[in-house]
């Protein structure tokens, strides 16, 4: 037990901060609008909310829910939410 | 005099340090970041089913289940859910989730408390009945005894791009499932207890999930989960017992042009391995038997929208899902059914749905004369995410 503990220990702490630093990104991706980003990774799930179905308080609070279910970066929420925010 | 002067100035130092407290507080206590909201779903349906040729009907709900979400600062993160139902004429209620999560950095985030597992996707994300494009959950995943659902423990998940590609991973440390063993639930020997759980042995068992987008617009994405741990109760004749369980998804969500419309598909499989086990003998205490415990259960679900200039008919959206379930040979619950299930959606607005939905499921049920069987069921829903 404690050698599966560490191993995925070891994974998590060594390997991906690794690989994130070894691989750049590419600048179309990194370059994304939030719109874009939000077109892209709603529908993948649901249908996408319009902006100005929640406030911005609301969107906050949503933000967090949605970057765990949606597996998004925090560069990509932030996108979004900026995108909706403002677009509401 | 000198009395009168000292106490003005004590009261004077008084004040000031109240000035200073005051100060103070009004440094720390900030207006607050905490933001708070409920959000939830809900179905109800009509299922009209034959099964061989008796007819029956049936008007229901389904589950009502809010969530709450707590916003502590943009590091701090709680939710909880619950689901609300009728059983057998009696209201009941059980928590889906109870979690809270911190942000350590960009690329990962700690969450702990009784959470849905990452297995697979269906469990996770896709089984809200305003997200579920059928009106039914797949063979094997309304089971709550064979595919993982929920745990306590906790969690390290995260997101980053590599490239043009982007990955995602969640890594979990929970108490595990427990192997159906007991007197009085001979019919489940050899099955799973999931959910929340004081664990039966010292083990604690570990899974995770490994997504994979290979195309930077997020239209496909292939995951990989493992599940691992002990099972039996420690001390006893199970002690050794063990489970090792994986799954494989898929999702692809793309609007594609020369169809006029959005495509998306969802498929996941999953298989689940209980180590070598001995049961008592439900009909004779005396005996035992075992079976190799191994099963089974996928589905593939494929659904069209049209993206099209009128707006009645871009409400509309056509499903289509296949699913089989395979559980044990010489199992008492021992299932080998397939099901077809196909049907037409109305979208009303982006969260709210009406399915109309024939399903038909074919094969052993899991009965206890262990006779093949057939039952059809034609069901509409309303669901609706609030």
């Amino acid at each position: 037990m404690t050698k599966r503990i560490i191993l995925l220990a070891t994974l998590m702490f060594a390997t991906v901060p690794m690989l994130v630093q070894s691989c750049a990104v590419r600048q179309d991706v990194y370059l994304k609008s939030g719109a874009q980003i939000w077109g892209e990774n709603c529908i993948r799930c649901h249908n996408a909310a319009s902006p100005g179905t929640f406030t911005d308080d609301e969107w906050d609070v949503i933000s967090m829910h949605m970057q765990d279910r949606a597996n998004l970066t925090e560069e990509e929420i932030e996108k979004v939410i900026e995108f909706l925010k403002s677009s509401n | 005099m000198l009395l009168l002067m000292s106490t003005y100035c004590v009261a004077q130092d008084s004040l000031s340090t109240l000035h200073r407290q005051a100060a103070h507080n009004q440094g720390q206590f900030k207006p607050a970041k905490s933001k708070f909201m409920m959000r939830g779903y809900f179905d109800t349906y009509i299922d009209y089913q034959r099964v061989e040729s008796s007819d029956r009907s049936n008007m229901a709900i389904g589950e009502i289940s809010p969530i709450m979400m707590y916003r502590e600062s943009n590091k701090l993160f709680f939710e909880a859910e619950f689901n609300a139902f009728f059983e057998d004429g009696e209201a009941k209620a059980e928590i889906e989730y109870a979690d809270m999560s911190f942000v350590l950095n960009h690329y990962m985030t700690l969450r702990a408390g009784y959470f849905l597992l990452p297995f697979g996707t269906f469990g996770e994300k896709l089984h809200p009945p305003w997200i579920n494009r059928s009106s039914s959950k797949p063979l094997g995943f309304s089971q709550t005894r064979l595919i993982p659902s929920n745990d306590v423990g906790f969690e390290f998940r995260g997101a980053f791009l590599l490239s043009r590609f982007k990955l995602n991973y969640q890594a979990y440390v929970v108490n595990g499932p427990q192997l159906v063993s007991e007197d009085g639930e001979d019919q489940f020997s050899g099955m799973l207890n999931f959910g929340y759980h004081a664990d039966n042995n010292l083990n604690k068992s570990i899974g995770g999930r490994l997504g994979f987008f290979p195309f930077s617009n997020s239209m496909l994405e292939v995951g990989l989960s493992g599940f691992q741990g002990k099972v039996g109760t420690d001390n006893s004749e199970y002690d050794h017992v063990s489970v090792d369980m994986t799954a494989i998804d898929l999702s692809f969500v793309k609007n594609v042009d020369f169809i006029h419309g959005i495509i998306d598909i969802k498929a996941q499989f999953n298989s689940v391995k209980v180590g070598q086990a001995n049961y008592i003998n439900a009909d004779d205490s005396t005996t035992t038997y075992t079976f190799d415990n191994s099963s089974t259960a996928h589905y593939a679900q494929i659904s069209y929208r049209p993206v099209i200039s009128s707006k009645y008919l871009r409400r509309f959206e056509a499903v289509y899902r296949y699913s089989v379930l395979n559980t044990p040979v010489g199992a008492v619950w021992e299932q080998n059914a397939s099901e077809i299930s196909a049907g037409v959606n109305y979208w009303i607005d982006w969260r709210t749905v009406i399915k109309c939905n024939y399903r038909t499921v074919n094969g052993l049920l899991g009965n206890e004369n262990q006779v093949m069987a057939q039952s059809h069921h034609f069901v509409v829903q309303w669901a609706m995410g609030f």
